[in-house]
Formats: structure tokens, C-alpha cells, sequence
């Protein structure tokens, strides 16, 4: 199982898309937080507080996050039932190490570029936020689930892709949305987000996110064990 | 001991039975040639016993584990699929690296070197697959499927598209892994091949076994006839024509010429009855030549006699 969490980790660095994506997220990171250290005193005034340097990234985290994880993990199953490669894995490996080493290099990914990403922010707000830090990997964490079950329900490649990028326009969407209105239906979809959870004053509800992740990787092993390969 | 066996073992898709009740035993230690047409359900059978694809119904034990243990023994099989595809930007040996990562293998990277030139790829050890040929690609296959010195080695057309100095150097591969006790289980499409290598062949047609056993036994049930070509010295007309009369008594299909005579016999038994009798007429014989049906004929035999039937 590590050896493919480390193959897809190490892959997800070497691609042109990933590489735009750290550069983008570093870059609004660093922006913000340096733009919000101009104001520093008046954002005090305000009570934002010092997670005010955060802003920037968990702003872009939550518009964009999807978008990134989607763009980058599509196919992380279908691709290779696609071009057979897993046919190689399947006889050396057990097909649940399959799903859960993929989970977790990508997982690792967004712990690495996260880490750096808030580390970048320590010159300004010299403080680490541990807090934001779970909160965003678990939000992460919560697509990167997402994006596994719809790759490995989905054969073709080409259509988790479109499917990823809707979804990570409409989700943010229902999710804010639920937020006021009283529409039963719409309230009940953004249950389904993390939206919803993410927009809550209490920032444990965050935390049941991550049953979300759980429950997609549980459905991705599922139906990948019952997979024709 | 077996190495494979499986009980009424079926994969249908939709309404299309693949592979139909299927009852094999492979022997430990065998070469096990497995032949038939496109879509005859070979590749699915492997798929089915190497875990690629979940069987409809029946059951089968691998390696003395049941089909639903597989987790037990995958780390003693070696598996060539049909239709092999690689990582593109890895090189041939990045792909062995992370294969023997995979499956928790200690070797050092000239164990890795030594494994590719076995399979004549020392000149493409760190060359990315993505510029590597078709030939290049199967070679690779059977390399990975080496890398942890199987017990059960499952072969799909390892010679297809690949050049023919190289199918010798796989043929003396599979022979040298077998003389290890690898079990080999091999589909090919080329008979010649099959005939050669292994110990016992099943010959597969719409997902159900037409015949089984080893070459004799393969010969024994199918040959229509035995062709016996003498060559002798040369004989007078009058001679021929005595030879036709007396060798048509004991000789279902009699050839005379002046120099050479063949003859087609239903059993082996007639063969000494006809030099006996050559002898017996001071006929000199130079040279006698028993032709026995090839896997190609009795192949084609069998789906002349479906055909027929």
C-alpha cells in the first residue's frame, strides 16, 4: 500500500497542473497574508484576530479547493482501469491497498503543500494554525474522497473529469446557498456538503466532515472489490 | 498435488456465457498449454483465477487456497496479462522498483538489471516505456511477472508481436523456470509453440473444454491416420502392382511410385507388418518416416469434425 501512496504522491508533484495549482496557492497565500499585515491594527480593531493572515488561503480553499482536488485526481482509478496498468497491481496487491494508497498519496499531497502553504504565512502572523490546518485537510479530504468513488463507479476518464468539475462549481454553490435559504430541498443537499459544516460558529461541527471521507472510501472499496479489472 | 483446480467455474456477461461450467485440474510442476480461437474464453478463465475478474458462479483452489483466499498466495504468482500496458514516463526499471515495492521484495537494483536482461532488455533498462514497442511492452510484461520467482506463473500470449529470435530466448525462459518447478500455465494462439512446451494441453472453444490430455493422448484420440513415407530402392512396375494387391490387405491407403511408397495406417501396429513384408521381397529400404498429426492438425481436425457435426 505505501509503495503506491508514494508512487502517487511523488506523480502528483511532477504533473503541469499540480505544479500551476502550488504556485497559485502559494501565491494567494502569501499575497493575502502580506496585504493583511498592512492592516494588521485595523483588523484588530475590528476583533478579527490573527487567524486574519489565514484568510486568504482557506478563502481560495473553499472557493477553489474542489476545483484543485478535481482537476488533479479525476482519474485517479478509472485511468488506470482505463489503460490496464492496474491489471499489474491488482495480481501483486489487494484491491482495498489499492484504493486506500491512492486516498492517502493524494491526501499526503495536500498535507505537504498545506503545511508549506501555512508555513509561508509565519514571517507575518509568526504563529502556525494548527487548527486552520485540520480543518482545510479535512476539507480536502472530504473531495479527495469524492473524486475516488466517482473514478471507480465511472469507467471512462473524460467523464469523471467533467463530472469532477461540475461538481466542484455546483457543491461550494448549494453549499452557500443553503446557508439562507429555507427551501427544504436545497437546505437538505447542503447537509451533504462540507459547506455547511465549514459555516457553522462551532468549528467542531468541521470535524464531521470527515465522516464523509470515510463513508466515500468505504464506497469506493466496495465497488472497486466487485470491479471487473 | 494440483496447482489449479477449479469446479464448474462460469463467467457470464449479460446473456453471453464466456466461460461455461468449467472443471480443470493442473497438475504442480507442469507446463499447461491452454489453445483456442478468439473469444474462446481463455483470457477470461485467467482473469477469473488471477482475481482481475469475479467469477458468475463456481469455485476453484489455487496453490492448495481457496478463489476467495487469493490474498494468501498472490505474492507466489507471477501474472502476464493479454493486453499489457505501462506507466509511460517510468522506465523499465522504475516499473520493476515499484512492482517488487508492491510486493514487499528485497532486491537490490542489479537483481532488478538481471531480471530485464534475462528478457533482453538490458539495452532499454532505463528507457521510458512510452518509446518502448509492442515486442518491448510484452517483454516487460513477462519480466514483472518474474520478479518474485512464482510457484504459479500464468502466461497470455507471451510471444504475440514479439520478433522471432526473441520467442526462442522466451521459450528457453519458460523451459528454464519450469525446470525451477514453476507451475506454467500458457495461452497462445501459436500451436507450434504450445506442442513444444507443454505437458498437457486444453483446447477451448465458446467457454467449454473440447479435449484435454498430453500430446499422445491428444494424437491417440484424434489422428484420423498415420502416414508412414518409405523411400527404397527402385522397383519394376510389375512390382508395384504386386506391392499395391498384398499391402492393400493390411494398409488402408496405398502410394506407389518406383523409388519411394506411402502408406496411411489406422494403427502403429502395421508399420512392422510393412517392412516385414519389404523385407520379405528383397525390397532395400533407405528411409522410413512416420508422420504423426500435428497440435495444427488435430486442432483443425476438431473443428472439422464441429463443423461436420
Amino acid at each position: 500500500m505505501f509503495a503506491i501512496t508514494i508512487k502517487e504522491f511523488t506523480s502528483l508533484f511532477k504533473s503541469t497542473r499540480s505544479i500551476i495549482i502550488i504556485i497559485f496557492l502559494f501565491g494567494v497565500t502569501a499575497g493575502s497574508a502580506k496585504l493583511i499585515s498592512q492592516f494588521e491594527t485595523q483588523l484588530r480593531d475590528l476583533g478579527l484576530g490573527d487567524n486574519a493572515f489565514v484568510g486568504g488561503l482557506m478563502i481560495l480553499l473553499f472557493l477553489a479547493g474542489p476545483l484543485f482536488v478535481t482537476s488533479i485526481s479525476h482519474s485517479i482509478v478509472n485511468k488506470e482501469i482505463d489503460s490496464r496498468t492496474i491489471r499489474f497491481l491488482a495480481t501483486k496487491t489487494s484491491r482495498d491497498n489499492i484504493i486506500l494508497g491512492k486516498f492517502l498519496g493524494n491526501i499526503l499531497f495536500w498535507i505537504i503543500c498545506l503545511i508549506t502553504a501555512l508555513l509561508l504565512i509565519i514571517p507575518f502572523s509568526e504563529a502556525f494554525y494548527f487548527s486552520e490546518f485540520f480543518q482545510s485537510i479535512i476539507f480536502v479530504s472530504y473531495f479527495v474522497g469524492l473524486t475516488i468513488f466517482l473514478s471507480t463507479i465511472i469507467g471512462n476518464p473524460s467523464l469523471t473529469m467533467f463530472l469532477g468539475i461540475t461538481i466542484s462549481i455546483v457543491l461550494p454553490i448549494l453549499g452557500i446557498w443553503g446557508m439562507f435559504s429555507e427551501n427544504l430541498i436545497i437546505k437538505f443537499i447542503s447537509y451533504l456538503t462540507p459547506y455547511f459544516y465549514y459555516t457553522h460558529e462551532n468549528t467542531y461541527y468541521t470535524y464531521f466532515v470527515a465522516i464523509f471521507t470515510f463513508m466515500y472510501l468505504i464506497l469506493s472499496l466496495i465497488v472497486f472489490r466487485r470491479r471487473d479489472l | 498435488m494440483k496447482a489449479i483446480s477449479t469446479w464448474d467455474l462460469t463467467k457470464r456477461y449479460g446473456n453471453k456465457t464466456v466461460v461455461n461450467n468449467l472443471n480443470l485440474e493442473i497438475e504442480k510442476g507442469s507446463i499447461f498449454g491452454f489453445l483456442g480461437k478468439n473469444g474462446a474464453g481463455k483470457s477470461t478463465f485467467i482473469n477469473m483465477i488471477t482475481g482481475l475478474t469475479r467469477p458468475t458462479s463456481g469455485s476453484f483452489e489455487i496453490l492448495g487456497e481457496e478463489g476467495n483466499s487469493l490474498k494468501k498466495v498472490r505474492h507466489r504468482i507471477g501474472v502476464l496479462p493479454d493486453y499489457s500496458t505501462f506507466y509511460e514516463t517510468y522506465t523499465a526499471l522504475d516499473h520493476l522498483k515499484y512492482y517488487s515495492k508492491i510486493l514487499r521484495l528485497s532486491l537490490t537494483t542489479q537483481e532488478l538489471k538481471d531480471i530485464l536482461k534475462k528478457v533482453e532488455l538490458e539495452d532499454a533498462i532505463n528507457l521510458k516505456t512510452k518509446n518502448f514497442s509492442f515486442g518491448m511492452k510484452k517483454k516487460l510484461g513477462l519480466a514483472q511477472a518474474l520478479i518474485n520467482k512464482p510457484d504459479l506463473l500464468f502466461l497470455d500470449e507471451p510471444t504475440s508481436g514479439v520478433d522471432a529470435n526473441s520467442i526462442l530466448n522466451i521459450h528457453s525462459l519458460i523451459r528454464e523456470v519450469s525446470a525451477q518447478g514453476t507451475t506454467i500455465f500458457l495461452t497462445s494462439h501459436n500451436l507450434d509453440e504450445v506442442e513444444k512446451l507443454c505437458d498437457d494441453i486444453a483446447i477451448m472453444n465458446k467457454g467449454i473444454i473440447q479435449i484435454k490430455g498430453n500430446m499422445q493422448q491428444l494424437r491417440k484420440q484424434y489422428q484420423d491416420n498415420i502416414s508412414v513415407y518409405i523411400k527404397h530402392e527402385s522397383i519394376s512396375e510389375t512390382k508395384q502392382s504386386k506391392l499395391r494387391n498384398d499391402m492393400g490387405l493390411f494398409v488402408k491407403n496405398v502410394n506407389i511410385a518406383a523409388d519411394h511408397s506411402e502408406f496411411h495406417i489406422e494403427d502403429e501396429s502395421a508399420i512392422p507388418k510393412i517392412n516385414n513384408y519389404l523385407v520379405s521381397e528383397n525390397i532395400s529400404v533407405y528411409r522410413l518416416e512416420v508422420e504423426e498429426p500435428s497440435l495444427e492438425e488435430i486442432f483443425l481436425n476438431l473443428g472439422e469434425k464441429k463443423h461436420s457435426a
